[in-house]
């Protein structure tokens, strides 16, 4: 379901007439109508889409050209933001099914574990940062960052050895191997074909 | 910097996945499985900095440390900054999937081309000011590299956009100017600390 929200995706992106983009926003107001809470993240996008359209209409040689321009790709944006938030838990098997390189596999697991572990050290240090100054500038904010990027390497090197006693890199991230429904990629194809009929 | 979901046109956006899939290749070939944990590593902390968010004057900016991650990482840094974007638009929903490609390619491009100019000049240099000089113009340069290629998609994409691209270059003026700063202090502090970990 994730490759179909990608496919989704870009026959959306390469839409440009209003006609198909109203075809392809069937799918995303059925899971409006379904979870009512996306209504509260979309409220943040619009109001950058609202400036993006003005930015354009000031912009563009025409006004009025310039806001349709700003308004095809607000809407865009909308529906690509909630068939995306719908799928986004598919992301891991879409991973193995796309067949990307073991080594970027194990970059994508690594670096979002360490994310978690070095939010504690990050956090610590910009606490006592803010307890000894009113605020954080430049300065302060380049030696922290320097200091966590000298333990993310040193905890690296624990990681390294750790996963050298398990095994090393065989057998990581092993994962069911589920064909797509290619059903579904139907509707993507239908929308690239109503845009350029 | 980032460019939003369904700004750009389709061929733009396969290009800007071409150029991506072409330096992550690159970029896998050339790092040894074990180097992948320190990179994963590096390019987490990378992560986190570039969340928080500094006080300059009045207002409050978080950076984007274009620069130091190509100094450090060097010709890792495609598959770094594709993991780490792919990671924030699944987890913030910022930027897009569909423009990660584009994405990836402006900042680890620009992130790559820093290195490539100023990783050796800042490896040899001796004295405390020149060292300070070089780091601030790689960190400008990044920022500034990054926005034209962000213009150049945008430009490509539809050409009626030149007057936003405009309005783009001029307001990364200042954001590149406090990246300089940040990447001259950061550079010098591991300099300082640990003159291993640059080379």
């Amino acid at each position: 379901m994730f490759i179909f929200a990608l496919c989704y995706s870009f026959a959306v992106s390469v839409s440009d007439k209003f006609y198909s983009l109203i075809f392809a926003s069937i799918l995303p107001l059925i899971f409006l109508l379904k979870d009512k809470k996306i209504f509260h993240n979309l409220i943040k996008i619009n109001l950058l889409n609202l400036i993006m359209i003005i930015t354009l209409a000031l912009t563009w040689p025409n006004f009025n050209d310039g806001i349709i321009k700003g308004v095809l790709i607000a809407l865009r944006v909308n529906m690509i933001y909630i068939v995306f938030v719908e799928y986004a838990e598919g992301i891991y098997d879409a991973l193995i099914y796309l067949r990307l390189p073991e080594k970027l596999r194990i970059l994508i697991i690594l670096t979002l574990r360490g994310i978690f572990v070095l939010r504690e050290r990050f956090d610590t240090a910009l606490i006592s940062v803010k307890l000894r100054a009113k605020k954080l500038n430049l300065k302060t904010f380049a030696y922290i960052t320097g200091s966590v990027l000298l333990q993310s390497s040193q905890r690296s090197e624990k990681i390294l050895q750790a996963i050298n006693l398990r095994g090393g890199f065989n057998g990581f991230m092993r994962s069911k191997n589920e064909k797509p429904n290619l059903i579904f990629m139907l509707y993507p194809i239908a929308i690239i074909i109503l845009n350029y009929a | 910097m980032h460019i939003s979901e369904g700004v750009l046109s389709g061929g733009v956006l396969v290009a800007g996945w071409a150029g991506t899939l072409v330096g992550i290749s690159i970029g896998l070939k050339k790092t040894e499985t074990e180097k992948i944990v320190k990179t994963a590593l590096i390019s987490s902390a990378f992560f986190l900095a570039s969340l928080v968010h500094i006080k300059i004057g009045v207002s409050s900016t978080h950076l984007s440390l274009i620069a130091p991650v190509g100094l450090i990482l060097g010709q890792a840094v495609f598959p770094a900054v594709f993991v780490a974007l792919l990671l924030q638009a699944l987890l913030f929903h910022f930027g897009g999937l569909l423009v990660l490609g584009a994405n990836t390619f402006t900042m680890a491009f620009s992130a790559l081309i820093t290195h490539i100019i100023f990783s050796r000049l800042i490896r040899d240099s001796r004295k405390k000011f020149s060292l300070i000089f070089i780091s601030f113009i790689a960190g400008t340069f990044a920022v500034i590299f990054a926005a034209f290629l962000t213009g150049l998609f945008l430009y490509f994409s539809d050409k009626n956009f030149i007057n936003a691209i405009k309005i783009l270059m001029f307001a990364h003026i200042p954001l590149a100017l406090f990246e300089g700063i940040a990447t001259a202090f950061l550079i010098l502090w591991l300099k300082k600390v640990s003159p291993e970990f640059l080379s």
